[in-house]
């Protein structure tokens, strides 16, 4: 029993420790946004509010917020539109070449970044669409309307088969039963996705580096913060950044669980 | 599950534009092309243009749509470009034997050790980095790593260092790890908990060892997802610009950043494109080894 | 038939390769109850769901009311289905679902709710109307099904084994509600079920079905007592069936000679085999005379005692013939007493020829 116990101690503290490795970044980046030096280490400097000033000041920064907030509304509304669609073909239908359909929405996130950004920006370029806010927009909806799909996939296959069916039966034509009965039964997986593809925007800074132009997105501001020096307005955006991402994720983790959760209970 | 929306269709008598258009315009086909008219337009259109890109050539500044291998030549010719995709396999390589070293007994604790809730949350907790700024992390980890930052003054404490930890392949490492270490333990925590339990059992039962058992029943039966664990690990670390440009000071430069710098510096995008092909093709083999790998059949 | 409500005419269904029904012919008339049974994949819930509209006859035409429906989509009949899952919609609460059917109609809203109350409460859960689905027991559940099914007043209603999930008290329950229902309201039921309980306590015709064809269609009485063939002999329980050549035929029956010996076997009406042919016959379980003497003449069967299975007051002997064929025998558990089982080492099972049931060469 001895040595199994001393084991079992030893994994959890290594847990932590790997824990630990991935979260000093974030903590540290939300301490380092309140300290006062330059170039921050330990001990630390003063508590400090200026990095938030100087941002809240910057009128470049409330530019790229405002771009940032209306792509990542926009990608989520189309990708989870694109979401649904696809989850709801490859729920119902059998078809040839339907390997090849899944392919074609699962693929882009095995893709490297940097290479979609480098399709993106030529093909923009030779369609004339080049440093449109809409080319980001798009060029995120392909990005992140797979975990759109995933996400609303995973709730029809809770669904009863016959649901849908039931309500073909009762009257309703195909147009109907989607709207009356599919939709509904997959609201929470729908503002899940919502919130997850929205985040998902909100962080991207290659593809949106690439094909931005003028109409510079959040990230691609600390981008070119960072580029130039070490300055610590980036922990500031970036605890910004951090704070509307988790906002949304939290969001979409709750109206998951608790949606389950009820329906668990009840069933039970 | 059986269909009902389809009408049988009576023979076209005429095929008229219209009807044709009502042919077309039916309940699956309204559900099912969207998304195949917008994945070709924005996703299939822009890699097939980006492969017909790297045979243009670049004339007074301008691009212009040709067929040469000028730029696929003038790439393969320069050793540097060789360099760069020695070095970026290198170190996507050591990344993924890293990780997934480093991963493997975070993810077994994960897997075995702990209670299914405590599990739902670490794999919640993980999912958190991804919607963190990766930039930000590793702007973080620029000021922590740095000669004067958190770690040697810590150091500094017990007498040690300082050490230069950036632009090093350590700090390209690091920044790897922070971009792939939480999905890898989620991979592999998912893959191992999926085990049957009573084949694990089984072998204790049977007097193997415990370490034995680890090496000769849970890697094989999670092998499947252990190894796309390791594509996934190497094909983001091989993409990544970020990590190796600001943690591993970009001398030489990775393919990612080769790229960066040839878009950014001027009009050589049918270069670039090169190296995005050179880079697709590199990861199109890896990651169907990968696959085939990991669903063929056992052999003793 | 001049108030045949549905006819299936020569319908053939396939899914790619598989044939799941096989050139079908039945009419099924208006006010009937009938249940479609046979064991699983025999293709009786195919047969349902192409009545309603779900899947589309291959060959053949299903008609109702002598209106070809082949073509007709499922939203545009009136065919409500009470599923086996019930599949009622758990984002509505009870009198929503009810009201799903009318809405879909385009009824008003204030008619909508009247008559959706009010089917409730004549199924007599008016006080859930308000109630998440989710929060239902299993036979409230049940009840909202066939409230929505019902709301809309159709000529026919179709249940997929409504009954399979709830336990055997509510099944009872459940049963005599449905007739009751059934009777109250005059309209089709059409009932498909693996369960022969369920089948013969509510039908007044089933049809029996195996891979896809017709094995037998008839009052509960006749299936039970008259089985046309093999399938259906074995499929509807207790019953012994006998197989062997014909020696003899004389008048209304028949002499078959089996591995077990010479047994008289009446015809009751059916054409006459010749003899040397091969010939079955079943002689059913609770049919059955035991003896420890073994009986001067007549149909009989030396066994030997292999077990016994009770069920309330009735009990099943499994008991073994001398080529090592099983025969069941169903008796009363209070005759059983009056005989020492245990200590007798043989037994003789006899019958009347007239109890016997020819079924020919299958």
């Amino acid at each position: 029993m001895k040595p199994d116990r001393l084991l079992k101690w030893f994994l959890y503290g290594y847990l932590g420790l790997v824990f630990v490795f991935i979260f000093s970044p974030i903590l540290f980046s939300i301490i380092f946004s309140f300290n006062s030096d330059r170039f921050p280490t330990i001990p630390l400097g003063g508590f400090t509010l200026k990095w938030y000033e100087t941002i809240w000041q910057d009128p470049d920064v409330w530019e790229a917020a405002r771009t940032s907030l209306l792509v990542s509304f926009s990608v989520a509304t189309i990708a989870t539109f694109l979401g649904f669609t696809t989850a709801y073909t490859d729920y119902r239908y059998r078809f040839k070449l339907k390997p090849l359909y899944l392919a074609l929405i699962l693929l882009p996130p095995t893709i490297p970044l940097i290479i979609m950004a480098l399709a993106m920006l030529a093909w923009f370029a030779k369609i004339g669409l080049s440093g449109q806010v809409f080319s980001i927009i798009i060029a995120h909806t392909v990005l992140t309307a797979p975990f759109a799909m995933a996400i609303i996939r995973l709730r029809l296959s809770q669904m009863d088969e016959s649901l849908e069916a039931a309500a073909w039966n009762l009257g309703a034509n195909q147009w109907r039963a989607l709207r009356r009965v599919i939709i509904p039964f997959c609201r929470p997986a729908i503002i899940s996705s919502f919130c997850l593809t929205a985040a998902v925007s909100f962080d991207e800074f290659a593809i949106a580096w690439f094909i931005s132009g003028l109409n510079k997105t959040i990230p691609v501001v600390i981008l070119e913060i960072v580029t130039g020096n070490i300055d610590p307005q980036v922990n500031a955006i970036g605890s910004f950044v951090f704070l509307t991402s988790m906002t949304l994720v939290i969001i979409a983790q709750v109206v998951l669980m608790t949606k389950n959760k009820t329906e668990k209970e009840k069933h039970g | 599950m059986p269909v009902s929306g389809k009408r049988t269709q009576s023979a076209l008598v005429e095929t008229t534009p219209k009807r044709l258009l009502s042919h077309l315009l039916t309940f699956k086909n309204a559900v099912r092309l969207p998304i195949i008219i917008w994945q070709a337009l924005f996703f299939i259109a822009p890699l097939m243009f980006m492969v017909a890109m790297s045979f243009f050539i670049v004339r007074n500044y301008r691009m212009t749509e040709a067929f040469e291998m000028k730029n696929w030549l003038k790439m393969m010719g320069r050793d540097y470009f060789w360099d760069s995709y020695g070095l970026t396999i290198g170190l996507a390589t050591l990344a993924t034997l890293v990780v997934m070293t480093v991963a493997f007994p975070a993810a077994y604790t994960l897997a075995f050790k702990v209670s299914e809730n405590t599990r739902r949350w670490a794999v919640f907790l993980l999912i958190i980095p991804f919607f963190t700024s990766y930039l930000v992390r590793i702007f973080s980890w620029y000021v922590i790593l740095a000669e004067s930052g958190v770690i040697n003054a810590m150091l500094g404490y017990i007498g040690l260092g300082p050490y230069i930890m950036l632009n090093t392949k350590f700090g390209t490492i690091v920044g790897y790890m922070t971009l792939t270490l939480p999905l890898v333990i989620i991979l592999q925590t998912l893959s191992l908990a999926n085990i049957d339990r009573s084949l694990v059992e089984a072998a204790h039962n049977l007097g193997c060892r415990p370490w034995r058992t680890v090496f000769r029943i849970v890697l094989p039966l999670a092998r499947t997802g252990l190894i796309i664990a390791a594509v996934f690990c190497f094909i983001l670390s091989f993409g990544d610009f970020v990590s190796p440009y600001y943690l591993g000071g970009s001398k030489p430069p990775t393919l990612p950043i080769l790229i960066v710098d040839t878009v950014k510096s001027g009009q050589q995008w049918p270069r670039a494109a090169v190296v995005a092909v050179v880079m697709m093709v590199t990861l199109f083999i890896v990651a169907f080894g990968g696959i085939a790998a990991a669903y063929r059949r056992r052999v003793r | 038939m001049a108030d045949a409500l549905v006819e299936f005419d020569s319908v053939v269904k396939k899914f790619g390769d598989f044939t799941a029904v096989e050139r079908m012919n039945f009419t099924i008339d208006e006010g009937e109850f009938v249940a479609i049974m046979g064991p699983s994949g025999c293709g009786k819930t195919t047969t349902l769901r192409m009545l309603a509209g779900l899947e589309q006859p291959s060959k053949g035409e299903v008609r109702m009311q002598g209106r070809v429906m082949n073509a007709v989509p499922a939203h545009e009949r009136d065919t409500p289905l009470v599923w086996q899952s019930l599949a009622l919609f758990p984002f509505l609460n009870a009198r929503e679902n009810v009201e799903f059917g009318l809405q879909m109609r385009g009824v008003d809203a204030a008619t909508r709710r009247k008559k959706a109350l009010d089917w409730l409460d004549r199924l007599e859960i008016g006080e859930f109307a308000e109630r998440d689905i989710s929060s239902l027991s299993g036979g409230q559940k049940q009840r909202v099904a066939l409230a929505r099914s019902l709301v809309t007043e159709p000529k026919i209603l179709l249940l997929d084994e409504p009954l399979s999930a709830l336990d055997a008290n509510l099944v009872i329950r459940m049963q005599s509600m449905l007739t009751r229902l059934q009777r109250e309201l005059g309209i089709t039921f059409v009932y498909v079920t693996h369960s022969q309980s369920e089948a013969f306590a509510m039908a007044d015709r089933v049809v029996i079905m195996s891979r896809g064809r017709i094995a037998q269609i008839g009052t509960p009485k006749d299936i039970y007592r008259a089985p046309d063939n093999r399938f259906v002999a074995e499929f509807v329980g207790r019953n012994n069936i006998i197989s062997g050549k014909i020696k003899s035929s004389s008048g209304k029956s028949v002499l078959i000679n089996g591995s077990l010996g010479d047994f008289k076997v009446s015809l009751g009406g059916r054409a006459k085999p010749s003899p040397g042919s091969e010939g079955s016959f079943v002689i059913a379980a609770d049919l059955v005379r035991l003896s420890s003497k073994k009986p001067r003449a007549g149909n009989q069967i030396e066994c030997s005692l292999i077990s016994e299975e009770f069920i309330g007051s009735v009990v099943t002997l499994f008991l073994e013939a001398r080529d090592g064929s099983e025969f069941k025998v169903q008796i009363q558990e209070r005759e059983l007493a009056d005989m020492d089982l245990k200590h007798m080492g043989k037994v003789f099972v006899s019958w009347d020829p007239e109890r016997a049931h020819y079924i020919g060469a299958d």
